[in-house]
């Protein structure tokens, strides 16, 4: 059976790793990749808008971000997906690459998942942090750009890569669409091969299974840098400076960051 | 400066400040003091509207605190008033000059170069000048309060209130706040503190209010507060805190 897969990749390795590029569209593992990070770079703004609205002072901004947050937790992802993929055609009035809806869709939910875990982290500052603002005389949104966003979306970095991993995973929908992504490819060589989906679907997920824990171990490492920051700038000024208390409330900070 | 006239305020229904009339002149000191929970820092939070009041009237300089006003008009109040936290709130992932220089720069639109000779001149002024690119998670409690002072003092307040500022410090770091507030008040600050530190009350302060369930049971001056105090109540406080 290995004898099988190393025969499968390295026929069809250029297929899994760029589709039929240049002479198609690009697909494989290039499009899944450029698919999530699009997705979650452009996803990432957005979720920052829709978590500064669901904690804005005006009721109709708040509410609104709140139930576009509720819907999108509300439905699967695939739905989303079908609605954008017949809606958007319709509303535009011109058929829409596959790849772009696939996009669209993972901005518009991913960024509301984003918007969650973006609050999460600006409530999880102490008040005092926007009591001083707001003493100073900073507005709302002005203490927000310049004392607590720094803070939080600092904060929360680990959280936004592993919500990155979701969306790798995410990207595997794009299939029902025909966005040729890696799991199209993959299923193209297993069309052509016939006999052997047991090899094609295990080369597939390992391949998901590196990336996806490769950053996910990536996550991890950010979470304690990160803790380590939170407990005190001077874990990360020099090891011989930091007395046993300072370590200490490292790991204290660890163990909550978890 | 300050002025509270028949202030009320509740939480829910329990009655958080009652009837406060009194007043701060330019270039006064005051101290409150008065057992935990009888809501002196309640009532420091008004004068800058951390905390809303349900009646009466409160005047700082010349406006009215708790009116009907746009955003911007109370932004540029509440930057017209100093504030010190018991627990510093310095921003952390901002360096000491950061921290002093933000809000002149942000909010005053005063350039890099102005709002940095000020911070310095003030960071010298509270003996901290030489942590200047140090950040607040580096400097010992003392340390970051003086900061938080200089902080304050940047945006050129008329008025400076202080909320425990040494409660949340270890003892041998309580001296080198107090150092500093001494100074300010040498220099015709107005201010008012919120303290548990009677030996301040007494050498710096020019009246004392002793409040008790939301009130100002007593306004004196400081000589006749801690000798002769009239009130039972502080009687009873005082002589709470001499037998320690």
């Amino acid at each position: 059976m290995l004898t099988e897969i190393y025969q499968i990749v390295s026929d069809n390795w250029l297929l899994l790793l760029i589709g039929q590029y240049p002479n198609g569209p690009l697909g494989g593992m290039a499009a899944t990749m450029l698919l999530s990070l699009l997705g979650i770079a452009l996803a990432f703004p957005l979720g920052v808008l829709i978590a500064l609205a669901r904690l804005s002072p005006f009721a109709a901004l708040r509410s609104s971000a709140t139930a576009l947050i509720y819907v999108m937790r509300g439905i699967p992802l695939l739905m989303v997906i079908f609605w954008v993929y017949f809606l958007v055609p319709l509303l535009i009035g011109r058929s829409v690459p596959g790849f772009v809806t696939m996009l669209c869709t993972l901005v518009i939910y991913e960024g509301a998942f984003l918007s969650e875990v973006v609050r999460a982290g600006i409530q999880a500052l102490p008040a005092g942090q926007i009591d001083a603002a707001r003493a100073l005389g900073h507005s709302h949104l002005s203490a927000m750009r310049y004392v607590i966003l720094p803070q939080a979306l600092f904060n929360v970095l680990p959280s936004i890569v592993s919500q990155f991993v979701s969306t790798i995973q995410e990207t595997t929908l794009g299939y029902v669409i025909n966005v040729p992504e890696l799991t199209f490819a993959a299923s193209q060589i297993n069309n052509r091969l016939l006999t052997k989906p047991f090899e094609v679907f295990l080369i597939l997920a390992i391949i998901y299974f590196c990336v996806c824990w490769s950053l996910t171990q990536l996550a991890n490492w950010l979470e304690r840098r990160v803790a380590a920051r939170r407990a005190g700038p001077q874990a990360t000024v020099s090891p011989a400076a930091r007395g046993p208390s300072a370590t200490r409330l490292g790991d204290v900070a660890r163990e909550v960051g978890k | 400066m300050i002025k509270f006239s028949h202030v009320n305020k509740w939480y829910g229904d329990y009655p958080a400040l009652v009837d406060i009339n009194a007043e701060v002149a330019r270039g006064e000191v005051v101290v409150v003091c008065g057992p935990s929970g009888s809501g002196k820092s309640t009532l420091i939070r008004t004068v800058n509207r951390l905390e809303e009041i349900q009646s009466g009237e409160l005047m700082f300089d010349g406006q009215n605190v708790h009116a009907k006003m746009k955003g911007a008009q109370l932004n540029h109040l509440r930057s017209r008033i100093g504030f010190v936290f018991q627990s510093f709130n310095l921003f952390p992932h901002l360096s000491v000059l950061e921290n002093v220089t933000l809000s002149p720069i942000r909010i005053n639109g005063v350039d890099r170069g102005t709002a940095r000779d000020k911070a310095m001149t003030l960071l010298e002024r509270v003996g901290l000048s030489s942590k200047a690119g140090a950040y607040p998670g580096q400097l010992s409690g003392g340390q970051q309060q003086r900061v938080a002072i200089a902080r304050a003092l940047a945006m050129e307040p008329p008025a400076m209130l202080f909320d425990e500022p040494t409660s949340a410090l270890d003892p041998e770091m309580v001296g080198e706040v107090l150092a500093v507030m001494r100074g300010l008040a040498n220099d015709g600050m107005t201010m008012m503190c919120v303290t548990h530190e009677m030996g301040f009350a007494r050498e710096v302060a020019d009246r004392v209010w002793f409040m008790d369930a939301g009130s100002i049971l007593e306004a004196a001056k400081p000589a006749e507060f801690f000798s002769n105090p009239s009130h039972p109540r502080a009687q009873r406080f005082l002589s709470d805190l001499r037998s320690h």
